[in-house]
């Protein structure tokens, strides 16, 4: 970790607009972010966590506010920049893993080098050295359909990783998965902290804290303090106690 | 993207879904085969058609007939007499030769002639009355005379005569019930030739020549076929005995004039240029280029018919694309999360769709080469064959164009990529984040 802010977010607004409702899924959040740090989002659902990592990443526009990433502004670039920024500096992790099912492990983790013009060959060596670096040498030429969640995660993990990103961002990525595979799969992703980059997971496990650098806590559209969130959360237990 | 990755993947997207890609695509094929089937059944009429032509006259002639008897606003050059508002003759003599061959892209002018009486040919019992012309050229090529039996050429005293001539010689003297005489062997034998010259109280004299047959023209459904053709020298020869005059060409001209042009490509031009200097000109070209006015007609209405099929087969491929579409929807937002760009995912999409009209196209393309090699061999065997009646063999009733296929093929994707169009717009347009939440 060294420091430099990474991550830099300004009065960023997030509203959804479903008939005549208005949803603000992000309400006016600042936050800094420092390069080479692993934070991770907790809040619960609906608290905008997960459009904060989609915004983050550039696969959605924000209704106002600022987002710099790198010293890039993403709120004024426009669809093709978006879409270079993501193939360059981002890597997504995902709860559903969003593997091509006709495809092998070994296929699926080339894909997104197709889109940066990589020849086959290259391809194909990248993709098996991260293959081997998730712990899969052995699962190469395996479907999503004949492998466990974890192995799919961790297929997922070494796609993120072919362009070599310094962001790497996981939306909820144990949330399909059982505990010990859960567990293994947030060690990876520390493992690619430790490795210089700056890593953000969004998540409602607290299990999860103990591999964070920084946590940032959600609730309702905005960031509040650890002591909040904790009352928040535990308002309903209480209020069930109570019943 | 690179292009091989990129022909790679939209190939690759489509083996993922081969039972409907093939399903699609059989409109395609259908459509294709439509369009090529009927164009090519358009282009055998429209190739017969002018085969047909081509086998009446050699494309670089033009028959030019004098003009009798017109009344002319203004004196024009050439042969002829008289002035302004005077009937008009434009004969065809050596000055309208002269005239004719200062045109450029003539090559050629030679004068015609005909007998001017009567005349039966001899050859034994047996006699026939032929059509007796001549071409007063010494090189008869021009004409592109396919003999059956002997040579084109003519020396003094000898003869070509067509093919039916040569086998309608009957015995004046045969009565029914007799057996039917045998033709006699003409070529290379010394035949005799009575001119007829008839007086005005009605009688008539006649006058022997002697003549060899130096050749047999082959069938050409034109006025060879029953005529004879002989030396210009020999011809004004007895045509001056039956006229009891010399013949002055300056004054009487010649029946017909034979323009050759240097190039069939000229011919029309030419036949309107002579046309418009007082002469009648005709030539096949002129019948051959309205024919193909038409017939390029009947090909656009045919592969118009066609193209209806198509149109249903785009439909199909919209449909098709426009599924897969809804399917992929979590694949779509994948690309985009991995850097493919908007243009990356339409030219997908795109690219899909098209190759469903390739297929299609290249399946349509040969199913149309097979149906038209039925057709032809259907046409062969139960259509009239005009050999029977002495005719040359017909051409393929369905041709294809050596175009026709690549023409089919450029097509056929091209229906694809319009079909696509709209929905790998929508593919393309998708917000990345509404696509990876798709269920």
């Amino acid at each position: 970790m060294n420091g430099d802010v990474f991550i830099s977010i300004r009065q960023l607004r997030k509203t959804y607009i479903m008939g005549r409702v208005r949803v603000h899924a992000l309400a006016g959040v600042d936050m800094d972010i420092p390069a080479g740090s692993f934070t991770v989002v907790m809040g619960p659902s609906g608290s905008g966590k997960s459009t904060l990592l989609y915004l983050l990443g550039g696969l959605e526009r924000p209704t106002s506010g600022q987002i710099l990433v790198d010293g890039r502004d993403l709120s004024v670039m426009d669809e093709n920049a978006l879409a270079l920024y993501r193939r360059s500096t981002v890597g997504f992790v995902f709860q559903q893993f969003n593997l091509v099912s006709s495809m092998t492990a070994l296929e699926n983790v080339a894909f997104p080098m197709r889109f940066s013009g990589i020849r086959t060959g290259e391809r194909l060596t990248r993709a098996r050295a991260l293959l081997t670096q998730v712990g899969l040498a052995t699962h190469l030429k395996h479907r999503p359909t004949e492998m466990s969640g974890g192995q799919q995660q961790r297929v997922a993990i070494a796609r993120a990783l072919v362009h070599n990103p310094r962001l790497i961002l996981a939306d909820e990525p144990t949330g399909n998965l059982d505990t010990v595979t859960g567990y293994s799969i947030m060690q990876l992703l520390s493992e690619l902290h430790q490795q210089g980059r700056t890593v953000m997971v969004v998540t409602h496990d607290p299990r999860m804290l103990r591999f964070a650098t920084h946590t940032v806590y959600l609730l309702d559209g905005r960031v509040v303090s650890r002591e909040e969130f904790e009352k928040a959360s535990a308002l309903p237990q209480e209020e069930k106690s109570a019943g | 993207m690179r292009f091989l990755d990129y022909l790679g993947l939209v190939f690759y997207n489509l083996g993922r879904r081969k039972g409907r890609v093939a399903l699609t695509a059989i409109g395609v094929v259908i459509g294709t085969a439509a369009v090529v089937v009927l164009v090519a059944l358009a282009s055998g009429l429209q190739r017969n058609a002018t085969r047909q032509f081509s086998q009446v006259g050699n494309l670089t002639l033009i028959t030019v007939y004098p003009k009798y008897g017109e009344v002319m606003s203004q004196p024009v050059g050439g042969g002829g007499s008289g002035g302004s508002g005077q009937p008009q003759t434009k004969l065809l003599t050596p000055q309208a030769i002269a005239e004719l061959s200062a045109i450029e892209g003539v090559a050629q002018v030679i004068p015609r002639d005909s007998l001017r009486g009567g005349a039966r040919l001899v050859a034994g019992r047996m006699e026939t009355y032929p059509f007796i012309m001549a071409y007063d050229t010494p090189d008869l090529s021009v004409f592109n005379f396919q003999m059956k039996e002997g040579v084109a050429e003519l020396k003094r005293g000898e003869a070509l005569v067509g093919e039916y001539l040569a086998k309608g010689f009957n015995d004046p003297r045969w009565r029914p019930g007799q057996p039917q005489p045998e033709q006699p062997e003409i070529l290379g034998k010394q035949l005799k030739l009575v001119v007829q010259k008839f007086a005005q109280d009605g009688t008539m004299t006649e006058r022997v020549y002697s003549v060899r047959i130096a050749g047999i023209i082959k069938q050409r459904m034109d006025e060879t076929d029953y005529g004879m053709i002989m030396r210009m020298d020999d011809l004004t020869q007895m045509n001056e005995w039956l006229m009891g005059k010399r013949i002055n060409r300056n004054k009487e001209g010649y029946d017909m004039l034979y323009v050759k042009t240097t190039d069939s490509k000229k011919t029309t031009e030419i036949s309107k240029q002579i046309n418009d200097l007082g002469y009648q000109a005709y030539s096949p070209m002129e019948f051959i280029q309205s024919a193909n006015n038409f017939y390029t007609i009947i090909q656009i209405v045919f592969g118009g018919i066609g193209a209806i099929a198509l149109l249903v087969a785009a439909i199909g491929i919209a449909n098709t694309m426009t599924m897969a579409i809804l399917e992929r929807t979590r694949e779509i937002g994948l690309m985009k999360a991995v850097g493919a760009t908007n243009r990356d995912v339409m030219s997908i999409f795109l690219g899909e769709a098209g190759g469903i009209g390739l297929i299609g196209g290249v399946g349509g393309v040969a199913l149309a080469w097979g149906l038209a090699q039925v057709i032809n061999v259907l046409a062969a065997s139960y259509l009239t064959n005009p050999v029977q009646f002495g005719g040359q063999p017909p051409g393929p009733a369905a041709y294809i164009e050596p175009w026709l296929p690549l023409f089919a093929l450029v097509f056929s994707t091209l229906v694809g990529i319009l079909s696509g169009l709209y929905p790998a717009l929508r593919a393309a347009t998708m917000v990345p984040v509404v696509a990876l939440k798709y269920e």
